[in-house]
């Protein structure tokens, strides 16, 4: 068995388990912390960890972390950005005006103090600053890239002190990208011919009757 | 006893409070420290360590160390800088000196330059001090033309660049290897130690970093000598110590008293008591980074050593004090915001570690939490600690942890159920 301590509370479980599944054997009621349950595409499940032996203490999402013998787990809550990104989709279709909207929004951006905070926070390996310093000087495309497995996990959100929200701005440069992307052709057309009435979808068909 | 007796004692005189006038600082006792040093430049690192000077900006660090540790180094480009960041809440000494007697301040850096054999010295103050930045800028300039400066120059084999400048005035801009970022043009990063910046600092030079009041005492120890200075504390305590005294007393203010002090005489004494109709509780010692100090403290001597015996720190010689009817939860969240604000941002830990404990402390205060929730405050200050490249989350840590110790009950009183 491995032993180890989530907000104060011992835990006690077999090898191999995630802290997430520690800390409901431990009876922690996780009411916020949990979401997806081991996916790790959630972001709700954010800790502090420190190992034994170690005097850094990690950022880390539970649900992807094996326990350890004397290891030491603080959940975190999510932290909102201080105000909502406001944005309309009609703003996402003009590429020419994308660097503007990306400096009306997040205009906090090019305050970056390149501190490292976000990447050492960030669970997912993601090289986040990279991504706010592209996002703010007009590479969109690059920003979004570099986000582009980001899980909203909100690490960034608390870590930053410039109050710039990476990933918010992450996923305004993924939906910018994603606007400015040609669908596939064959969905296109088809597209076309539903709503042009040239194919009609009967809703209630099965499987054996698809169009 | 009458406060007007034992307050005010060296550095804040009214003899010493010339402001920027150069003219008028030499004609008093200003001066004569720097002369004599001058004279014997080789005798000052021993004189500092028979005087028993410690830093007086926190840490209360033996001064002759760090800067023995810095003469001893053969770099020709060595860095004295006198830290005026001062941005904690509470404290509010450093900028009355820097404003009301920035020459004592001056003479005081230059004696430290003369003793490692500086190249440079810098006056790094807080923007936000009102009054101190014009008072230093002003200051320098009427040293430059000055032919003890250029004395000086001479004995540390070149030129001594003298200067003041701006610090970012942020509360972090205060620690000292953040002081070397910032002097260097960057923004103020606290860096991993070591190096020391005695060993080296800004530009890689080695650098004594100390706090405007221990630079402000040193001229007196160098013009009176070791005994005097150590003559001057009560309790076996060396020297004088500026005391930000605020918060529920009738008589706030600084006050420049004998180390040892008893906290009662400050408050009760100087500070004229509490205010009417209120009733001691606690005072946040500081800034607010240390533990709390309760009635069964108020006989403490206020030195390092004893302040410390009592497991707090003496810090900046700030003392907040608040009466009954204050909620100690609500106030170490504030404090708590403070320090999560001002974190960096290098370190993940310090800066979600302090806004999870803000926001537990939040609902704690607000009746909203649980036993679960306080259990993960006290699991916190059992992680946090040492979590970080510099001493701000500890800080964090220690008012969270010590008030948790002495005020249990009250945070156990606010948890939703009982
Ligand atoms: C977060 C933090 C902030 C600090 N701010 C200040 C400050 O504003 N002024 C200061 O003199 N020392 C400050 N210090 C202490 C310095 O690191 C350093 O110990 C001090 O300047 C040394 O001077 P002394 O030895 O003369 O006290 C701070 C320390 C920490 C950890
Ligand atoms: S945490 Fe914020 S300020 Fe620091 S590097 Fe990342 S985006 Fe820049
Ligand atoms: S401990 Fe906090 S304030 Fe200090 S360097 Fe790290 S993040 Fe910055
Ligand atoms: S529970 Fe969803 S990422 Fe961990």
């Amino acid at each position: 068995m491995v032993n180890l301590t989530i907000d104060g509370r011992p835990a006690s479980v077999p090898e191999g388990t995630t802290i997430v599944l520690a800390a409901a054997t431990a009876g922690i009621a996780l009411t916020t912390n949990v979401g997806c349950m081991g996916q790790g595409v959630c972001g709700a499940c954010r800790a502090l960890v420190r190992r034994t032996g170690e005097p850094e203490v990690r950022t880390a999402l539970a649900c992807e972390t094996p326990v350890e013998d004397g290891m030491q787990v603080s959940f975190l809550d999510r932290v909102a950005p201080r105000r909502p990104h406001a944005y309309s989709e009609t703003d996402l279709v003009d590429g020419w005006t994308a660097y503007e909207r990306v400096l009306a929004v997040f205009p906090e951006a090019v305050r970056c103090r390149h501190c490292s905070g976000c990447d050492r926070a960030c669970p997912k390996g993601l090289e986040v600053q990279k991504g706010v310093n592209l996002a703010a000087s007009g590479d969109i495309a690059g920003a979004a890239a570099v986000f582009d497995l980001c899980v909203m996990c909100n690490l960034c959100v608390a870590a930053c002190p410039e109050h710039i929200a990476p990933n918010h701005l992450g996923l305004f440069a993924r939906r910018l990208a994603a606007a400015g992307t040609q669908r596939p052709a064959d969905l296109i057309r088809r597209l076309h011919e539903i709503t042009s009435g040239a194919m009609t979808i009967d809703a209630d068909a099965c499987t054996d009757k698809q169009p | 006893m009458a406060p007007e007796m034992t307050t005010n004692l060296v550095l804040t005189a009214p003899e010493h409070r010339v402001g920027a006038d150069l003219d008028a600082w030499l004609s008093g006792s200003g001066g004569l420290g720097l002369r004599l040093a001058l004279e014997t430049p080789s005798g000052l690192i021993s004189l500092m360590e028979a005087a028993g000077l410690r830093g007086l900006g926190g840490a209360g660090f033996p001064t002759f160390r760090k800067w023995a540790a810095a003469a001893a180094e053969p770099d020709p480009e060595k860095v004295v800088v006198c830290n005026g960041n001062e941005d904690e809440p509470g404290t509010f000494k450093d900028v009355f000196l820097l404003r009301e007697t920035p020459h004592q301040v001056i003479e005081g850096a230059l004696i430290a330059g003369l003793a490692i054999r500086a190249r440079r010295v810098v006056l790094y103050v807080n923007p936000h001090a009102r009054g101190a930045f014009d008072a230093v800028a002003k200051a320098v300039a009427q040293w430059q033309e000055h032919p003890l400066l250029a004395a000086v120059g001479a004995a540390v084999g070149g030129p001594l660049r003298l200067e003041a400048m701006r610090s970012p005035g942020l509360y972090i801009g205060g620690e000292e290897t953040a002081v070397v970022s910032a002097v260097e043009g960057g923004f103020p990063f606290p860096r991993r130690k070591p190096p020391f910046p005695a060993a080296s600092g800004v530009g890689g030079h080695p650098t004594v970093i100390n706090n405007v009041e221990t630079l402000a005492t040193v001229s007196h120890i160098v013009r009176h000598g070791a005994a005097w200075y150590r003559g001057l504390g009560r309790n076996g305590a060396a020297g004088t110590k500026l005391f930000s005294l605020s918060g529920d007393v009738q008589r706030p203010g600084l006050y420049e008293l004998p180390m040892g002090t008893p906290l009662s005489e400050l408050i009760f004494v100087h500070g004229g008591g509490m205010l009417l109709g209120k009733e001691f509780k606690a005072v946040f010692t500081g800034g607010p980074s240390n533990t709390l100090l309760t009635r069964d403290e108020l006989d403490v001597p206020m030195d390092f050593e004893s302040v410390r015996a009592r497991g707090s720190r003496l810090g900046t010689g700030a003392m907040i004090v608040v009466s009954e009817g204050t909620s100690i939860v609500r106030k170490v969240a504030e404090y708590v915001n403070f320090f999560a604000a001002g974190s960096c941002g290098q370190c993940p830990p310090c800066k979600t570690g302090s806004y999870q404990l803000a926001h537990l402390l939040q609902r704690i205060d607000t009746g909203l939490a649980t036993r679960a929730d306080l259990d993960a405050v006290e699991h916190l200050c059992d992680l946090l600690p040492g979590s970080g490249r510099c001493g701000l989350i500890d800080g964090a840590v220690t008012v969270v942890a010590s008030s948790l110790q002495r005020f249990r009950s009250e945070y156990e009183g606010q948890l939703a159920g009982g």
